[in-house]
């Protein structure tokens, strides 16, 4: 492989691991506040949450795209985001999400409340409840997710290239490099890159079942 | 349901389906740039001959490896020499129906409501032209006729960085529309058509490269005979006078 | 200590929960069957539950007022909570899970010290381990070092037995009678078991259905039901203190009132105890008796009658408050009536003798 599909690679590991740690905190945020009790709107939330997993990926960028691009009143940010990295950043945040949430609520769902309950009536508060007793115990599950999420946001194409373009060097993630590639002709490079791809989603993918799959049997 | 039922009417929808396809006629592959011209042509053809041409319009690397790849074509139109030379080079089309006839002229192209002043190619290096959308110039011919001028110009190493590479050259008329990008580098002829894009500098011929548009039938085509009457078409008078309405130059 | 609840009321599956009364006393027992709402009730006071109205003021400090909508959050009100399954922290060993509640910085008081709390509850050789491998009982007494531990002005303690065979239960009860002694803080306890609330409580509030059907002190409420549903339920209808003398050859001679029983010497060592006679287990009769078998026999003084079905239910000084329950035609046959005398058969074996 050359100098630069090594840096596609690095790039594209690098922007969906930032992108996964991007989301933790509104990610756990979200499926604790799913996981918990009954609000008014919640069938809502999460019908938006699931949105971004059955949408067309295109579709999803498409509305990233107008809600930021100059014409759309994201103007009022001085420094871009769409066609930079920071694009990439918030495809990537944006498709994967839901992932993580999905799993993180099944986790704190399956943390028995009244553990919750009497932490608190030993002193804690809600932060240190959460930190202390909820989220060491569905640390499994949110992990499991998380790792899920990463592999989504590795293999994210459609939303990626509508809002932040494939540009070389600068957003080009492996799977828009595929793409040029193909098109242009360059088949050995994308078949570098769709080893790359395959190699990373692999890693991802068992590393993520192995910590969903622990739980159910433990 | 019981499964002869089944088996006939799949052959039946089958059938009909291939009904449908021989009434299409044929097919051309053409360079997004021709989009709007090649529809009038094709239906002013279908007036006079009956005949029904069907367009896949894009850009013209990724229609060549389309072709490449086995998609159904008649005809091959590219917006420059390179990709019809890969696919001849392929055995994919026929070298002796090969023709040229037609040339355009690059513009530089700005959001109706930008302020920004483009006077020259030099201006494109100016710090508030912070992102120029381009059809990507690897391979795409409206981008590498681009990036040829800006070598020409030795502009490019300055001017590479701010580059945005678009699918196509529509879509980089698009990009600049939208406002999404400060300026673009598109042909002449697709400044025309959208009216949220102001021409800010024409490309003098004498600074960029030669624009051609090969076509040329494609080997594998199953209604070679109609196909070549299109292209006879296409070089025809008639034709050539709905080219220039659209701003196109004819080759001579 | 003074715990005040005003106005309760809350909604639960089959009925509102209400209540309306005042617990002054070191250790009071919610007692009543399961489902009865005692379990919410415990909820409402530790504030992990909203009422629909409700005003709880504890030593004189408002926990929660709805009038003023004003609560105060359930990690403020310094009450120990020890849930009917313990809600032991599993990720944590028994040291994190006891240390859990401490507060940081504060100077505990040598009562909640912790070397003391766990020599008290005897849990010593337990501190390093995981808590998935302790036993029934050694949880029970983890769960409740941890709620003493966080300096609790009050601890509240959900079925505290429910959940161990009798032998561990008879283990367990001192350790919270031990609590009681050493540790000086009030307890509220849920329970359905009336040994429990015998033993431990100076006052029972007995919840059925909801509502409270009576409070007051134990021997009380057990003697004197407040109505025939809260009489089903203790199910005893003779309940004095007394003292055993003696024990020998399994036999104990007990002073009840002012004359001595026999009866089957009880587990424990405790020389303080209730007996309890259930009105079924006596027999009456108008001679004076004879040579039997039955070991106690006592003349008495009838006081009262209450028809009850079809039976009678008779209250007699035998030296001590006694209730017989007999036939009615049992009652007309022997011409049973108000001063009469009669005497008064019960079997050894049919004495309960239960610690106090």
């Amino acid at each position: 492989m050359s100098a630069a599909e090594w840096q596609i690679v690095w790039f594209t590991v690098w922007v969906a691991a930032l992108s996964t740690l991007t989301i933790l905190p509104i990610g756990l945020a979200l499926a604790f506040a799913l996981a918990r009790g009954n609000w008014p709107g919640k069938s809502i939330v999460e019908t938006f949450i699931t949105l971004p997993l059955v949408m067309p990926p295109v579709a999803t960028g498409l509305i990233l795209l107008t809600v930021l691009g100059k014409h759309g009143g994201g103007g009022w940010f001085d420094f871009r985001i769409v066609f930079t990295w920071r694009a990439v950043l918030l495809a990537l945040s944006v498709m994967s999400l839901p992932l993580l949430v999905r799993s993180a609520r099944t986790a704190f769902e399956e943390v028995n409340p009244r553990l919750e309950q009497i932490a608190r009536t030993l002193g804690a508060g809600g932060w240190r409840v959460f930190f202390t007793i909820t989220v060491p115990l569905a640390g499994r599950g949110i992990i499991g997710g998380m790792l899920l999420a990463f592999a989504r946001a590795l293999g994210e194409f459609g939303a990626t290239i509508m809002v932040a373009g494939n540009i070389p060097g600068k957003t080009q993630t492996i799977s828009l490099g595929i793409f040029e590639n193909v098109t242009i002709g360059q088949n050995a490079q994308a078949y570098h890159l769709l080893a790359a791809s395959v190699v990373l989603a692999f890693i991802a993918v068992w590393s993520s079942e192995f910590f969903l799959r622990r739980k159910k049997t433990a | 349901m019981n499964f002869r039922v089944m088996k006939r009417l799949v052959l039946a929808s089958l059938l009909c389906g291939s009904l449908n396809l021989r009434a299409a006629d044929i097919t051309v592959f053409a360079a997004a740039s021709l989009s709007d011209v090649l529809t009038k042509i094709g239906a002013n053809f279908q007036a006079q001959t009956g005949i029904n041409v069907e367009f896949n319009f894009g850009a013209s690397s990724l229609l060549a490896q389309q072709i490449e790849a086995g998609a159904p074509a008649d005809i091959f139109f590219s917006a420059d020499e390179a990709q019809m030379a890969r696919l001849e080079n392929d055995n994919l089309t026929d070298p002796a129906t090969r023709k040229s006839i037609l040339a355009n002229s690059l513009v530089v192209i700005i959001p109706n409501d930008s302020a920004l002043q483009i006077k020259s190619a030099n201006d494109l290096t100016n710090a508030d032209v912070k992102q120029i959308a381009l059809a990507d110039p690897k391979a795409v011919p409206a981008g590498v006729y681009a990036k040829a001028w800006l070598e020409k110009m030795q502009l490019w190493p300055a001017i590479e960085p701010k580059v945005v590479p678009t699918e196509n050259v529509r879509a980089a008329l698009a990009a600049v529309a939208s406002g999404n990008v400060d300026a673009g580098v598109v042909y002449k002829t697709d400044a025309a058509i959208s009216k949220n894009v102001k021409i800010t500098y024409e490309v003098p011929r004498a600074d960029g490269p030669d624009i051609s548009y090969p076509m040329a039938l494609v080997k594998g085509s199953l209604q070679p005979d109609a196909a070549k009457k299109f292209l006879n078409y296409l070089s025809s008078k008639e034709a050539g006078q709905v080219f220039t309405q659209y701003g196109f130059l004819l080759r001579e | 200590m003074s715990l005040v609840l005003k106005n309760i009321s809350l909604p639960l599956a089959h009925f509102t929960l209400e209540a309306d009364l005042e617990m002054r006393q070191r250790v009071t027992a919610v007692y009543g069957p399961s489902g009865a709402g005692k379990t919410s009730l415990l909820d409402l006071i530790a504030g992990l539950r909203a009422p629909r109205s409700a005003f709880i003021q504890l030593d004189g400090d408002v926990l929660t007022d709805t009038a003023e909508n004003f609560s105060v959050a359930t990690h403020r009100r310094g009450i120990g909570y020890v849930p009917q399954d313990l809600a032991l922290f599993p990720h944590l060993a028994v040291r994190q899970n006891l240390l859990y509640g401490r507060k940081s910085g504060e100077t505990a008081s040598p009562l909640f010290n912790f070397e003391h709390v766990i020599k008290v509850l005897e849990i010593e050789p337990l501190i390093a381990r995981g808590v998935t491998e302790l036993s029934g009982g050694e949880k029970q007494r983890v769960a409740l070092a941890r709620a003493l531990l966080s300096s609790p002005r009050l601890l509240l303690l959900d079925e505290p037995l429910a959940s161990l065979d009798a032998p561990l239960k008879e283990k367990i009860i001192p350790y919270l009678a031990r609590i009681r002694e050493e540790f000086q803080i009030p307890m509220l306890c849920v329970t359905h078991d009336r040994f429990v609330a015998l033993t431990l409580a100076d006052e029972i509030v007995v919840l059925m259905g909801g509502k409270v059907m009576q409070t007051g002190a134990v021997a009380e409420v057990f003697t004197r039901p407040a109505n025939a549903e809260v009489a089903k339920f203790t199910g005893v209808e003779t309940f004095q203190p007394g003292k055993i003398i003696s024990v020998a050859d399994g036999l104990a001679t007990v002073n009840v009132g002012n004359v001595t029983l026999t009866a089957l010497a009880p587990a424990t060592e405790s020389r303080n105890v209730f007996v309890c006679i259930r009105g079924e287990e006596v027999i009456l009769q108008r001679a004076a008796a004879s040579a039997s078998s039955v070991r106690n026999r006592l003349s008495g003084c009838i006081l009262s009658f209450r028809p009850e079905g079809a039976l009678v239910r008779v209250e007699l000084d035998a030296g001590f408050p006694l209730f017989a329950l007999v036939t009615r035609p049992a009652c007309a046959e022997l011409e049973l009536r108000e001063g009469a005398t009669v005497t008064a058969l019960i079997k050894a074996p049919a004495i309960h003798l239960v610690p106090r």
